[in-house]
């Protein structure tokens, strides 16, 4: 039962992983050069500094996710992989949704402030994003439900000695 | 740590309800007012933000055109959904401060400290989502991104821009107390309260 819940954990562990490092990829690897006008229009992710603060967070976070991948199951230092979870889950939710925020106003444009969408312009760099966000999202809700589940294994021996 | 004998019905009662005696936790309830204020007026600066200009747009012969311009934050979906994170996190402390003052009486199994821990943690969450959003949108409103033909904003109307960043230092200043009072109930999830057991020992 036990080896069961540390495999699940792990493949857990191993998903977001891999989510926020596809995230970063298929952002930084987002690229499109197009004629619009006879003026050469080119859409990269470091044109904006949402897309670069999702590139950085969602780089941090796959690289604290491989390295607790390889944390031995008895080590003291799982408290402080609690601490660590909820300031990381913290930093994904704010990059995912400054990088929705721009997204949004690239696809549909901001009437009131006079800014035009450019998704009809570069419309393969508007799907990468549109692939990294929904990387990025999996990630977020991937790292939730590990925070619930760390909370949930620390209250359960408290439970089990008050009874 | 809890002893198994029946002889001492009262013991038994005192774990189940440990928060019967407990001291008031003076300065969680000090930090929790202060996000409740920071997080409130942070909801309350950016739902007023607004902002009406009138621009002469063109000349035709000598009469100038004018264009009355209206900057609201219900314009921009990242504000709407700011107001709407910092509005459920001032909900949350003010629920807080409320069950700390008066709730001490319920429990349940002691699943109170977890509810409390968990609920803390999705606040946290959506407070950190709704700030990132405003601040990226912020910036874009204030440098324009000069690659998609953004123009900024800010230069136009400069209260509605000053008053945001008002709302978004509040609204980070909350979300800092938020996240210390986070670490707080989770350790207290961790190491349960002394004072409880001190008065097991008779």
């Amino acid at each position: 039962m036990v080896k069961t819940k540390r495999l699940c954990l792990l493949l857990l562990r191993l998903l977001a992983f891999g989510s926020t490092l596809s995230a970063a990829i298929v952002m930084a690897t987002s690229h499109e050069k197009t004629n619009f006008f006879a003026v050469s229009v080119e859409a990269k992710y470091s044109n904006t500094p949402a897309f670069k603060y999702f590139v950085i967070a969602n780089g941090i976070v796959s690289a604290y996710g491989l390295l607790v991948l390889f944390l031995p199951p008895e080590s003291l230092l799982w408290r402080l992989v609690i601490a660590l979870d909820v300031v990381f889950t913290m930093l994904l939710t704010s990059s995912i949704s400054a990088a929705l925020a721009i997204a949004q106003v690239g696809k549909n444009g901001n009437s009131y402030a006079g800014w035009l969408p450019i998704c009809g312009q570069v419309p393969k760099y508007c799907d990468q994003v549109k692939g990294a966000l929904i990387a990025g999202f999996i990630g977020v809700i991937i790292y939730t439900v590990l925070l619930l589940y760390s909370i949930h294994d620390v209250l359960d021996p408290l439970l089990m000695q008050k009874t | 740590m809890a002893p198994q004998d029946g002889r001492k019905p009262e013991v038994g009662d005192f774990i189940s309800t440990p928060s019967a005696k407990q001291p008031k936790d003076w300065v969680l309830l000090l930090l929790r007012l202060l996000a409740f204020m920071a997080t409130a007026s942070a909801t309350i600066v950016m739902a007023l933000n607004k902002e009406t200009k009138t621009l002469v747009v063109a000349t035709i012969g000598n009469n100038p055109v004018k264009v009355t311009l209206t900057a609201k934050f219900q314009h921009t979906p990242a504000f709407v959904f700011f107001v709407i994170a910092n509005g459920m996190a001032s909900f949350h402390n003010w629920l807080m401060i409320v069950m700390e003052i008066h709730g001490h009486r319920i429990d349940y199994k002691g699943l109170r400290l977890a509810v409390i821990a968990i609920l803390d943690m999705m606040t946290v969450v959506l407070a950190s989502g709704g700030d990132g959003a405003a601040t990226f949108m912020a910036e874009l409103g204030k440098n324009g991104n000069s690659h998609a033909r953004w123009n900024k904003i800010c230069d136009k109307f400069d209260t509605f821009c000053d008053h945001g960043s008002g709302a978004l230092i509040a609204s980070f200043i909350g979300l800092v107390i938020l996240l210390i009072i986070n670490v707080k109930s989770i350790t207290k999830l961790i190491k349960p309260n002394p004072a409880g057991n001190i008065g097991l020992l008779p």
